[in-house]
């Protein structure tokens, strides 16, 4: 059988360098993915490289298993003839589905060769943009590790076999009749496979919905982010249902090329929808994630403007009493603690912010009480221990051992320090060394001028305004910057899914351009007419990744509310306005070369020649 | 109606019914069929479009269910037969040809032709593929792909194909329906090698030339038996058409 796989590899070789290609840069990215994530985690560098790039793996072997599978099921489903007729001369299911199998076999391994050499250079531009963005230090380098070598082809092998898996099935029962029948009959549009992992996936939406607002900031942030993949996924799923509902909306204009395409997109279910898939995908994750990610920035950012009631920020300590017209002087100096929390098995230790507090002040300035006496501490704002109990901190050169916890203040969106220590429990030597920053409420008439002059003296003063400003600036662009990370080369994957699924798709249209032509269509009619119709799927898959988004914001919206009390959405949506272009302006291209391409032959000679 | 009874039945068909659709809308393609093939000869089917005759075919020759009665191969029962038991009487027992040849176009005529013997777990001899391939005057061509070939050869290649097993029956859709008037004579000429040689043949056509050079024709309208004819020329067969096209 792998005689006849590596015949097959031969003759279909459009279908099957789009499947190439779909394993290669999938092993490619996880390979770099997974590098990276160990370097990282054996130079100790920057604690946020860390679970970044854990998060950067996870989704490169979603995308790939996603886009590898979309892609093998596909370039199966445009070859149902050819299997039928195998069938046909007596070919048994068994024998079907292990010729699919060897060609995944030979595609993942092969896959697999390019990807290894593909995923160094993945790597380069990954380093590049982690050093760029200061996640890691200068010095990082993703390291080469010998083993990675299995792992990737392991990647290439699994990938491919398993993204056949389910097509191979669904071939192996193709009924030899159909062989016989010109373009090999439609398949059935929702199969009970789709139905079940649209529904599970959908189920699985929800459930984050739904649970999301439960989780607090943290946990309530986590789930809302990931709620647009399995959202995605779930109208992957339904795509042969929803993408020719949807693309008959679209408006073609009325004439003959427009009723042509939206035939052509009723007809081709199944081939709309895979052409939809990895751009729904796409859409979702990207305008998901970033959505949810400046939402909840613009959240904080506000709970933390409604929050303070300060005006000055001043990046020094401000003694109480110092400068005139001072009403409250909240100075905060800021600790890395490590914190053990449990006992016994379930003992933790992690490193954690500390803010040594004066409590009264603290809660004039923050609005939230807080009761320090004695050794007792409170929770922060940033959670992590718990509200009550007792954890034992060490900071740096002071181990103050163990430590009644007896209030928390509200967590907030924003994060924040996880512990509150009253400023008797810290030794001075460990004070004097961290950074200090205070906050500043006037009294009333005071001359906010002259009052700033003062604090100048002591260190940079900001307004509380311009401090909050920068604040969320330096947020949002750290957002951005790991959104550019984690979805940045993913992204490109998808687009590139999309590319090769039109690609696969015209790869097969030949024949039907060719009678289209020979029915009086011109060949620019022809394309015309491909290039309406691959809008026409475009439009349906950016309005089903919205969709898909919009789930992750519904989870945004309930998380915000509960967590700060306002319900908040702030969309990038000069961001959106770029995906929806640069999806239309791919598709399009693609579109057009492939017809362009695929019309280049006299319509007769195709015709006439079969085989 | 009465039944042939000249030799053994190579295939039979009982009662044999096929509906597409359901409802008022509901298509009886065949419908209580019952007819023999006799073993070692040549059997033309013939009727208007939308006679049925394609569809009894794909009956007999277990690709298509049948809603009732029952198709005999020999003692097979095919009826009941499960898909590993059909697709080894395909291996083995059942040889097809159709109209559009339907060669695998990445294999070259050689390959081709000893698929099915490959499919079935054998080891083709090359002599016997080669055999094979020259009865049907081919042998010059094993290595060539069928678009490398024109349509004449290449129906003869998938002949070819089909023999190879020794099937006991050859079932033949439309064999000559894209070919050329010459071509389409050398293809019938190997056929009738073939039948009389004591290959059993169940051939569907239109043409009136390519059933005359069959033993017996049968005539089908809406899905029914409605006539046969042996031993008669292409006018003969063309008339009785015309009378039941009428």
């Amino acid at each position: 059988m792998l005689g006849m796989s590596r015949a097959g590899l031969a003759e279909r070789w459009t279908l099957f360098v789009g499947a190439l290609l779909s394993v290669a840069l999938g092993v490619a990215l996880v390979q770099s993915s997974l590098l990276l994530l160990i370097s990282a985690a054996g130079q100790s560098s920057d604690d946020a490289a860390v679970p970044m790039l854990g998060v950067v793996l996870g989704g490169s072997v979603f995308l790939a298993g996603f886009v590898i599978s979309s892609t093998f099921a596909f370039t199966v489903d445009q070859r149902r003839r050819d299997l039928a007729l195998l069938r046909l001369v007596g070919g048994s299911r068994g024998q079907v589905r292990r010729l699919l199998l060897g060609e995944a076999l030979l595609l993942g391994l092969t896959g697999a060769g390019f990807g290894v050499p593909a995923g160094l250079g993945v790597m380069a531009v990954q380093t590049w943009l982690m050093r760029r963005f200061e996640f890691v230090p200068p010095g990082f380098t993703g390291e080469w590790r010998m083993w990675i070598l299995g792992v990737s082809f392991g990647t290439g092998i699994l990938l491919a076999v398993a993204g056949v898996l389910v097509a191979a099935r669904r071939a192996a029962r193709v009924r030899p009749l159909e062989a016989l029948r010109e373009s090999g009959a439609a398949a059935r549009v929702m199969t009970a496979g789709r139905w079940v992992a649209g529904l599970f996936f959908f189920a699985g939406a929800l459930a984050l919905v739904i649970v999301a607002p439960h989780g607090g900031p943290a946990g309530g942030q986590a789930m809302a982010m990931n709620v647009a993949m399995p959202a995605a996924v779930a109208m992957v799923a339904f795509g042969p249902l929803l993408v020719p509902v949807l693309a008959r909306l679209v408006p073609f204009g009325g004439g003959v090329l427009g009723s042509l395409a939206r035939a052509n997109v009723r007809d081709a279910r199944r081939r709309s929808a895979s052409v939809a898939a990895p751009l729904i995908v796409l859409v979702a994750l990207v305008v998901g994630n970033t959505g949810a990610g400046s939402s909840f920035t613009a959240s904080g950012v506000d709970e933390l403007a409604r929050s303070t009631h300060a005006d000055f920020v001043v990046e020094a300590p401000v003694p109480a009493g110092a400068v005139p017209g001072v009403a409250t002087v909240s100075a905060e100096t800021a600790l890395l603690a490590d914190v053990t929390v449990g006992s016994g098995d379930e003992r933790e230790t992690t490193a954690l912010d500390a803010l040594v507090i004066d409590p009264r002040a603290y809660a004039a300035v923050h609005g939230t009480a807080v009761e320090l006496s004695g050794r007792a501490v409170a929770r922060g704002p940033g959670g992590e221990v718990p509200a009550r109990g007792r954890v034992s901190v060490r900071l740096p050169g002071a181990d103050l051992g163990q430590l009644p916890v007896v209030a928390a203040v509200p967590e907030r969106m924003s994060g924040g320090a996880s512990l509150l220590l009253p400023p008797g429990l810290v030794p001075a030597a460990a004070l004097a060394q961290a950074p200090t920053r205070s906050f500043v409420a006037l009294e009333p008439g005071a001359d906010p001028a002259a009052v700033r002059a003062e604090l100048a003296r002591l260190g940079p003063v900001n307004t509380a305004g311009d401090w909050l400003r920068a604040d969320a600036e330096q947020r949002s662009s750290t957002t951005n910057k790991v959104m550019l990370i984690v979805l940045g080369l993913g992204g490109l994957y998808a687009l590139i899914g999309v590319i090769n699924s039109i690609v696969i798709g015209a790869a097969t249209r030949r024949r039907e351009f060719a009678e289209a032509r020979v029915t009086g269509l011109t060949r620019a009619q022809v394309v015309r007419s491909a290039l309406l119709e691959a809008y026409a799927v475009t439009a349906a898959a950016l309005v089903l990744g919205a969709v898909a988004a919009s789930a992750a914001f519904f989870a945004v919206l309930a998380t915000t509310s509960a967590v700060t009390g306002a319900a908040t959405l702030d969309l990038p949506w000069p961001l959106f306005a770029a995906v929806a272009a640069i999806a239309l302006t791919v598709t399009g291209a693609t579109s057009l070369i492939t017809s362009w391409s695929a019309t280049r032959h006299p319509p007769v000679s195709l015709l006439a020649a079969r085989e | 109606m009465t039944t042939m009874t000249m030799a053994p039945a190579a295939v039979a068909l009982h009662g044999v019914s096929r509906v597409f659709g359901r409802g008022p809308a509901a298509v009886r393609a065949v419908d209580d069929v019952t007819l023999d093939f006799p073993r070692g000869g040549w059997t033309a089917v013939m009727g208007p479009s939308g006679s049925g005759k394609s569809t009894l075919l794909h009956c007999a020759a277990g690709l298509e269910r049948v809603d009732g009665g029952r198709v005999l191969l020999g003692d097979t029962e095919l009826t009941s037969a499960g898909d590993a038991e059909l697709t080894a009487l395909r291996r083995t027992r059942i040889g097809f040809v159709f109209q559009s040849f339907n060669l695998i176009g990445a294999l070259t005529a050689e390959q081709n032709v000893a698929l099915p013997l490959r499919l079935a777990g054998k080891r083709p001899s090359r002599s016997v593929v080669r055999a094979t391939l020259d009865a049907v005057g081919l042998a010059d061509r094993a290595r060539h792909k069928p678009r490398e070939l024109s349509g004449g050869q290449q129906q003869r290649v998938a002949i070819a194909r089909a023999m190879v097993t020794g099937p006991e029956v050859l079932f033949a859709d439309e064999p000559t329906g894209a070919l050329d008037s010459t071509a389409a004579r050398t293809v019938l000429d190997l056929l009738r090698a073939m039948a009389d040689a004591g290959q059993s043949i169940v051939m569907v056509t239109h043409d009136p030339g390519a059933a005359a050079r069959a033993d017996a024709v049968v005539f089908l309208r809406d899905g029914r038996v409605v006539d046969r004819l042996a031993g008669a020329d292409a006018r003969g067969v063309a008339d009785r058409l015309g009378a039941w096209e009428r």
